[in-house]
């Protein structure tokens, strides 16, 4: 029990002495997860209105794949990566293993389900009434779409949340293809796994509570873009 | 529509620069697999700093098993691996993986339990410390996971004429690395098989005072041998082999054996530099 | 003669195997108010959607101002607007939702003064309501807004969905007044549908029932509907009351599986209770339960009401004084069954 409390204290210890393997973790950590979120994003929200919004043959197998997609241990996704980035597979030329590059594509072939997922679901639970309104208020295709998504961008936040959450704590994909290489590749998931496992308990709570920081600070901005 | 063109533009502009930095650093560095027991000890972290500045090579390695490391450099995705192997590396070498195999350093295994020991281990040979252990069905912590300290330990029971109790209750597969394997012991008061450099690390983290001891300890068959391997580029045309061979010769250059003879916990040796 | 502002052409449209809609014809003339009455499920939404180009019809073809159009079509667009019954409006302030149909036009001269306006022709203040957010309004409120939103268009055409049935009295009030200013102002046909037959007679050119997804003129023929009995030796029967027991109508045989009945105003002979005749095989006694007269041609519109039966029935002023008409009055109505066409 009082490994808990050492390690509440280590993780300000951590924070203040500007700790060089800790900071770079929280980069590496950043980086490889905004990238993955930002291509994520980019896909799936049109991806997922498209699935919503338009009736076709094809529509209720490919979202009962996408909702199995959402089960995805990330240890089976980096293995997936590694198969096709490993020098051996097809991709292997551009030397992504063991880089945050490499783990950016595992995190957003985890998170892209997700996002798409649950901008499906929003968009497919669109009140008809709005699209009734914009057509009687002359909005064309084009508007339709954009507006639609802007009165339901509460809920497309949440979605983006979910998958933030989940490429933010991932263990998986990051322990198989970054390689857990220190200040490179080590992200703080990667190193409480790390130092768990030698037994440096307080460590590992002291990393779990930077990274609880990290993702309540995004948290905190974004419930001031809820206010709005 | 604009908004997605834009988008779309931004998303292969972070792509290209996030993959064109990685490759920059490719350039004039050495990917090495290696084995947990090097890395957790902090041995790593101490010596390649030195080696990087003698030699202008950067070094990055992986900790993972020797399995997935001998695995690593079969599929060409390392330049060098660090392991503890022997006969694996023998094995690897024949089969035109590896190409150059050089000794670096040891230590020995231990058999480490309970101080109030149970099953009457201490001070027995370790065929007979292992057939105590498995008359009194005491609790036995196993890697489990094909590293070398693993394949180690499955050669001890070998050694022994037991067969690999695999199935039996008392013997426990943990999956995991040295230190986790140790912490489980400690937490079933059981028996492991541990490397002594790892052990020295242990203690270290518990402040020399920890509830498991070393009780079987000096059987040659415990020597624990490290070594550089270098990849065939036969097998691996790509792999950086005069870096890793330029690696292989500093590990065994007065200078590196120095260093690594003088790492100490606890003010204990954990590796004993014996390269030729 | 102007242009018919609407022409619908052999109009049909499904919901999955359901027929919903199925009309020969209809044109709405320019500036004119029309009045659509019907029950609940006749395809009154649905018709007013298809009229709004918010919805495709499955079959059929709708005419705008003598061109073919479909619906996002741009001659359409925000030349007709409709109001449904439920208020909604979008999530953001009374301002920029009034101003969104503007907006996406880039049309953004004057805004405040143009919002002010059409917020007074709903009865609200720009100073108290410009800055409220959607959801600080009440129903009647957000009605009124939603309702400026469309006229600050200036529409062409304006479709009302029962745009008074959930709002409260001073709201309704505010908006009947705007949608007939709209009219006087800059000539917008309106289409109402309504359960507001006082308000409908009150002010519109014409009316429409729809029942069952067709069209019928209100008062000039009436439908009689289903369920019918064709079990019955005489022929298909509808009950009036009880199944089985008491009065009936006596119905022609029917040729086609499904359709209903439906019978002239003409051939119905209204009489009061005191002269019986005989010579017809149907007569029903019945009451006369409500009067409101329509305001363009003074006739008076009824509702004969006989068990769980009625009809509305229209009366020219002289009719109504021979009958000497009055809420409670009995009638009897006598029409022959050959009469009775089935469609």
């Amino acid at each position: 029990m009082d490994f808990i409390v050492a390690g509440f204290i280590k993780a300000i210890e951590l924070l203040i002495n500007f700790d060089h393997s800790t900071y770079t973790a929280v980069s590496a950590t950043l980086q490889a997860s905004t990238c993955s979120m930002l291509i994520s994003l980019g896909a799936g929200l049109p991806c997922g209105f498209l699935l919503g919004y338009f009736n076709f043959k094809w529509k209720r197998p490919l979202r009962t794949v996408l909702d199995t997609l959402l089960a995805l241990p990330t240890v089976s996704v980096g293995l997936l990566v590694y198969a096709f980035i490993s020098s051996q597979g097809p991709l292997g030329q551009f030397g992504l293993l063991f880089t945050l590059t490499g783990i950016a594509i595992g995190q957003t072939i985890l998170a892209f389900p997700i996002v798409t997922a649950i901008t499906a679901s929003i968009v497919e639970n669109i009140d008809p009434e709005l699209k009734l309104t914009l057509v009687s208020l002359g909005a064309g295709k084009r508007n339709i779409i954009m507006t639609c998504l802007w009165e339901v961008r509460y809920g497309l936040l949440a979605a983006a949340v979910t998958a933030y959450g989940r490429v933010l704590t991932e263990v998986g994909i990051s322990m198989m293809v970054g390689g857990n290489i220190k200040y490179h590749t080590r992200t703080i998931t990667t190193a409480i796994a790390l130092e768990t496992n030698k037994g440096m308990f307080a460590d590992g709570i002291a990393l779990g509570i930077v990274l609880i920081g990290i993702a309540f600070a995004v948290n905190i901005s974004l419930s001031f873009l809820r206010k709005q | 529509m604009h908004g997605k063109k834009l988008m779309s533009n931004l998303l292969a502009g972070v792509f290209l620069l996030v993959l064109a930095t990685n490759s920059l650093a490719g350039e004039k560095g050495l990917m090495m697999a290696t084995t947990t027991s090097t890395d957790n000890t902090g041995l790593l972290e101490y010596l390649i700093p030195h080696f990087e500045q003698e030699t202008g090579i950067a070094l990055k390695w992986t900790a993972t098993g020797t399995g997935k490391a001998l695995k690593l450099g079969q599929n060409c995705d390392v330049d060098v691996l660090l392991v503890h192997a022997p006969p694996a590396e023998k094995a690897y070498i024949e089969n035109g993986y590896g190409k150059d195999r050089q000794e670096v350093m040891y230590n020995d295994f231990v058999i480490v339990g309970p101080q109030s020991d149970p099953a009457n281990i201490k001070g027995k040979s370790i065929s007979d410390a292992l057939a105590a252990v498995k008359s009194h069905t005491a609790p036995f912590m196993s890697r489990g996971d094909d590293s070398g300290t693993n394949k180690k330990e499955k050669l001890l029971w070998k050694a022994a004429q037991i067969p690999l109790p695999d199935t039996e209750a008392w013997y426990v597969q943990t999956g995991q690395g040295m230190l986790a394997t140790i912490n489980v012991a400690q937490e079933k008061k059981g028996y492991t098989m541990t490397d002594r450099g790892t052990y020295i690390k242990y203690q270290d983290s518990r402040g020399g005072n920890a509830p498991l001891k070393i009780l079987v300890e000096g059987d040659e068959i415990l020597l624990n041998q490290y070594s550089v391997l270098t990849l065939d580029p036969a097998n691996c045309p790509k792999a950086k082999y005069d870096l890793a061979l330029k690696f292989s010769d500093w590990m065994a250059s007065a200078s590196a054996q120095k260093l690594i003879g003088d790492f100490r916990l606890l003010d204990q040796k954990l590796f004993i530099p014996n390269a030729k | 003669m102007t242009q018919a502002t609407y022409k619908l052409n052999q109009l049909q449209h499904y919901y999955g195997d359901k027929r919903v809609l199925d009309i020969d014809g209809l044109q709405i003339q320019k500036g004119s108010i029309t009045g659509l009455t019907g029950p609940n499920g006749s395809g009154k939404s649905t018709l007013l959607k298809i009229m709004a180009f918010a919805l495709k019809p499955t079959a059929g073809e709708v005419w705008f101002n003598g061109r073919r159009e479909v619906p996002l079509s741009p001659r359409v667009r925000s030349r007709v607007t409709l109001l449904t019954q439920k208020p909604y409006l979008l999530k953001r302030s009374v301002f920029d939702n009034i101003a969104y149909g503007l907006k996406i036009r880039r049309d953004r001269d004057n805004l405040d003064s143009r919002i002010k306006e059409a917020l007074a022709s709903v009865g609200l203040s720009y100073e108290g309501f410009a800055h409220r957010q959607w959801h600080q309004l009440s129903g009647g409120e957000a009605q009124r807004v939603a309702m400026a939103a469309r006229l600050i268009l200036k529409p062409e055409v304006l479709l009302l969905d029962e745009p008074v049935a959930s709002v409260d009295t001073k709201s309704a009030g505010q908006i009947r007044r705007a949608s007939l200013t709209a009219r006087k102002d800059w000539g917008c046909t309106l289409v109402i549908a309504s359960h507001d037959l006082p308000w409908l007679y009150e002010c519109s050119d014409t009316q429409i029932s729809i029942a069952n997804g067709r069209l019928f003129s209100t008062g000039k023929e009436h439908i009689i509907p289903p369920p019918y009995d064709l079990s019955q030796k005489k022929g298909p029967v509808k009950w009036i009351g009880t199944k089985g027991k008491g009065e009936y109508i006596l119905l022609p045989p029917r040729e086609k599986p499904d359709g209903f009945a439906v019978i002239q105003q003409e051939k119905i002979r209204i009489c009061r209770e005191k002269e019986k005749k005989t010579g017809w095989d149907n007569q029903i006694t019945g009451e006369i339960t409500s009067m409101l007269m329509e305001k363009s041609s003074h006739h008076i519109m009824t509702t004969f009401q006989a068990k769980n039966f009625s009809l509305n029935i229209r009366f020219s002023p002289d009719q109504a004084a021979a009958l000497k008409l009055l809420p409670g009055k009995r009638l009897i109505l006598m029409f022959h069954s050959r009469d009775i066409e089935w469609r």
